[in-house]
């Protein structure tokens, strides 16, 4: 999959403050537009914009590869973790989302989803090449679902691709029928009592595994990571910020909770694999959490990564569970498979 | 796993030496303090006062006062980074001689075990005649941190070299900052303690309660009686007051353990099952073990009690919960009996160290399932059962308490005199048959050795 073939090359990368900061005041000025909209049925715009942002010798900072590193556990090596490479390509995917023409308002966007396909190791020093684009606009129980691509290339050859996966709750998209059996119900934002991705009803209940290990995430987890990733949208910040978005406190950014787990998994997940999260209740800060990151069982082995279809054997390859042990439900699922050797 | 021509070859399983190029290594003797719970008479002893208290006991025992030791290997797993030089400085302060080098080891919990298999085994390659292993911890006086904010601060503040760069530097100092961090017993990579781990491990395993608390009594008068029976009189030199291990509890009985709460497994799905009572206390205490070649010995006039015959280290992986944390001995000790040709029945004592009643447990639990032998350990069966009237015969650290990096040196120390006691009584009635002893211990990481110890 390619994104639209119009390129808008960017001339730096730019700053995530600056899209949050335009993002806020582009909501508080269309906070009254958006909802006259959304109360009068006429939804978000149906279209994504036509464009793939594309940013050119983007490089890894030292320092910040040291702290990331150190922040979820990854070894200090010059190997960029798939997560790294993530936090490299954000602001590219941001910058598309804080565009006029992008559907669905950055702030309160749910990360519901994200999978990485890294093909190749990426080093410190290489010069990577960052391509995003906005696909697969749909409509979603209780919102609208984008899908934000990017992929990084070295030498001109793609080593890692991601593809984050969002959900505007409450935004519907023109002409898309709301829920059926409630019409017009709009949740005011994301809601930190039910499944963040909002199918937890469609899964068989949560039966938490035998844990392999326990995280203390304190107060400053948000924060922390957003020192080091860039992404400092404030429900990770401040539990004041998180609550005028409506969750309980400052919450865990997502892609930390997948990171750890990846980390957790080791070396052995080798040099290529698919890294595939779907993030459910949102970890709201401080907390503990229960966490299973072991061998995929291959009795049970229902591979859900990026082009898995091809077939990886059974039995290969971890799964990732992190839950919250006191209410028994689950933070986090997803898998590390390696990628089929070419 | 490579092992050389002549190790394979290896011929008589009784021939301690275990390999024709190897000189035995022999256990000569011992020497500890009274194991005291943490916060009591040695709390406000360092590790350094600990283990010389340790060491000079073992000196006056055996005469060592003044005497070049080839080399003393000792450590501590909660180690002051002041303590660098931790077993350097004892010696200096010790009664041996000045002259006498010294190196620091560390391996959690089998730090005191891995010092005695460094010595013998320089000793048997003929690079010393003569070691002392050891090992000490201290949960009184364990080091304590600054926090991760703090500490940047201050490396950066060395740095800077304006006034305004060290302005800047200590603006970013914030209260929280000034919260010292006190040593984690947490797995780094889990973030369990080594009693969460050891829960999942008892449920994965079924050990129940009942089986616990009767190891932990078994393991209380075990140690009583062999305190009774003077055992330790040449073992042990008291320290601050301390005659005995403080920990000890002559008068517990399966009615007392039994009514313990539980701490550990508390949050799991199965009842819990680990109590104070069958787990190990925080402990300080320091040991030591004196090791020799056959020469060495008889120039001192010591006798040999054991040769240090062999060793076998594994690691489990624990990460990712494919085995119990404390698992490691179940696969180390296998390898190292296959090398020598031997099986559990062949043991005449079985010593494993007892982090928890039921680490000794499921350890027993692995090597009596056939499944485990099978698929874990490359076996057509079970590996094998201990005989209770072999394990931990004098007791072990539910009862003596488990000073981290000091309980592979009490084990040892107390396993060779017994093995030399019972072959000296053996061939006072005519048997010459070889008297041998396994010891394992378990240590944080995944971590486990095994080593096979016979009477001389």
């Amino acid at each position: 999959m390619t994104g639209p073939l119009r390129t808008v090359e960017l001339p730096t990368v730019p700053p995530l403050g600056d899209s949050y900061r335009h993002a806020l005041t582009a909501a508080a000025a269309g906070a009254v537009s958006r909802r006259v909209g959304r109360a009068g049925r006429g939804g978000a715009t149906t279209t994504l914009p036509d464009v793939t942002l594309s940013a050119h010798g983007v490089q890894a900072d030292a320092e910040r590869l040291t702290a990331y590193q150190h922040l979820v556990g990854e070894p200090g090596t010059d190997v960029l973790p798939a997560g790294f490479v993530h936090v490299l390509a954000f602001p590219v995917a941001t910058a598309l989302m804080v565009r006029d023409d992008f559907p669905l308002p950055l702030l309160g966007l749910v990360h519901v989803a994200n999978r990485v396909e890294q093909r190749r190791p990426l080093r410190l020093g290489q010069e990577l090449d960052v391509r995003s684009w906005a696909t697969g606009l749909r409509a979603h129980r209780s919102g609208t679902q984008v899908d934000l691509v990017s992929e990084v290339a070295a030498d001109g050859v793609t080593a890692w691709r991601g593809v984050s996966t969002y959900l505007a709750k409450g935004v519907r998209l023109a002409g898309s029928a709301g829920p059926a059996s409630e019409p017009g119900s709009v949740p005011a934002s994301a809601d930190d009592d039910g499944a963040g991705a909002g199918e937890a009803t469609d899964r068989q209940p949560f039966e938490p595994p035998v844990p392999t290990a326990t995280w203390r995430l304190p107060a400053d987890t948000g924060r922390r990571y957003a020192a080091v990733s860039g992404d400092v949208n404030p429900i990770h910040l401040w539990a004041p910020a998180a609550r005028a978005f409506g969750f309980h406190g400052a919450i865990a950014h997502g892609m930390f909770t997948a990171a750890r787990a990846l980390a957790t998994v080791g070396a052995v997940r080798g040099e290529s694999f698919t890294w595939s999260v779907d993030f459910a209740a949102p970890v709201v800060l401080p907390t503990t959490v229960a966490v299973r990151v072991a061998r995929r069982d291959p009795a049970t082995d229902t591979s859900n990564g990026i082009d898995t279809s091809t077939g990886t054997g059974t039995g290969t390859g971890h799964d990732l569970t992190v839950w919250d042990p006191r209410r028994r439900r689950p933070h986090l699922t997803g898998s590390v498979v390696p990628l089929p050797t070419a | 796993m490579a092992r050389t021509p002549a190790r394979s070859s290896s011929p008589a399983p009784s021939d301690p030496t275990s390999s024709p190029t190897a000189r035995p290594a022999y256990v000569l003797g011992g020497n500890r303090v009274p194991f005291a719970r943490a916060g009591g008479p040695y709390a406000h002893a360092s590790n350094q006062d600990l283990l010389t208290a340790a060491l000079d006991g073992l000196a006056a025992r055996y005469g060592l006062q003044d005497e070049v030791i080839g080399q003393v290997a000792a450590g501590a797993v909660l180690k002051h980074s002041r303590d660098f030089n931790l077993t350097r400085e004892v010696v200096l302060g010790s009664a041996l001689s000045s002259r006498t080098p010294a190196v620091d080891l560390q391996e959690a919990c089998a730090t005191g075990v891995e010092t005695v298999l460094l010595l013998a085994n320089k000793i048997r390659l003929g690079q010393l005649e003569s070691g002392i292993a050891g090992g000490v911890d201290s949960a009184s006086d364990a080091p304590i941190a600054v926090s991760e904010g703090l500490r940047r601060v201050l490396l950066d503040l060395s740095r800077a070299r304006t006034v305004g760069q060290r302005a800047a530097v200590l603006a970013r100092l914030r209260p929280k900052d000034l919260t010292p961090n006190p040593p984690r017993v947490d797995e780094p990579r889990t973030g369990l303690s080594m009693g969460e781990h050891q829960a999942l491990t008892t449920v994965e395993w079924g050990i129940t309660r009942e089986a616990q608390d009767e190891l932990a009594l078994a393991s209380h008068r075990n140690l009583a009686a062999a305190w009774e029976s003077g055992f330790f009189d040449d073992l042990v030199t008291g320290y601050r007051g301390l005659a005995r291990d403080a920990n000890l509890r002559t008068d517990t009985s399966l009615e007392k353990l039994a009514g313990l709460r539980t701490t550990f497994g508390n949050h799991l799905a199965a009842p819990a099952t680990m109590t104070a009572g069958n787990s190990t206390p925080l402990t300080d205490g320091a040991s030591t073990v004196l090791l020799g070649s056959a020469q060495w010995a008889a120039d001192h006039g010591l006798t040999p009690l054991a040769a240090v015959v062999d060793a076998e280290v594994a690691a489990v992986d624990f990460v990712h919960g494919e085995d119990g944390l404390l698992m490691a001995p179940a696969y180390a000790a296998p390898r190292l009996l296959a090398r020598h040709g031997l099986t559990l029945d062949d043991l005449d004592y079985v010593e494993i160290h007892e982090a928890f009643a039921s680490t000794v447990l499921a350890i027993l639990a692995a090597w009596e399932s056939e499944t485990f032998g099978r698929e874990r350990l490359g076996l057509p069966g079970a590996f094998g059962s201990v005989k209770r009237e072999r394990l931990n015969v004098h007791g072990s650290s539910l009862a003596a308490g488990h000073p981290f990096a000091a309980t592979g040196g009490r084990i040892v120390a107390s396993t060779a005199k017994e093995l030399h006691a019972r072959h000296v009584a053996q061939v006072a009635a005519g048997d010459d048959s070889p008297v041998r002893a396994l010891v394992t211990v378990c240590a944080a990481g995944g971590l486990g050795v095994a080593v096979l110890l016979e009477a001389a």
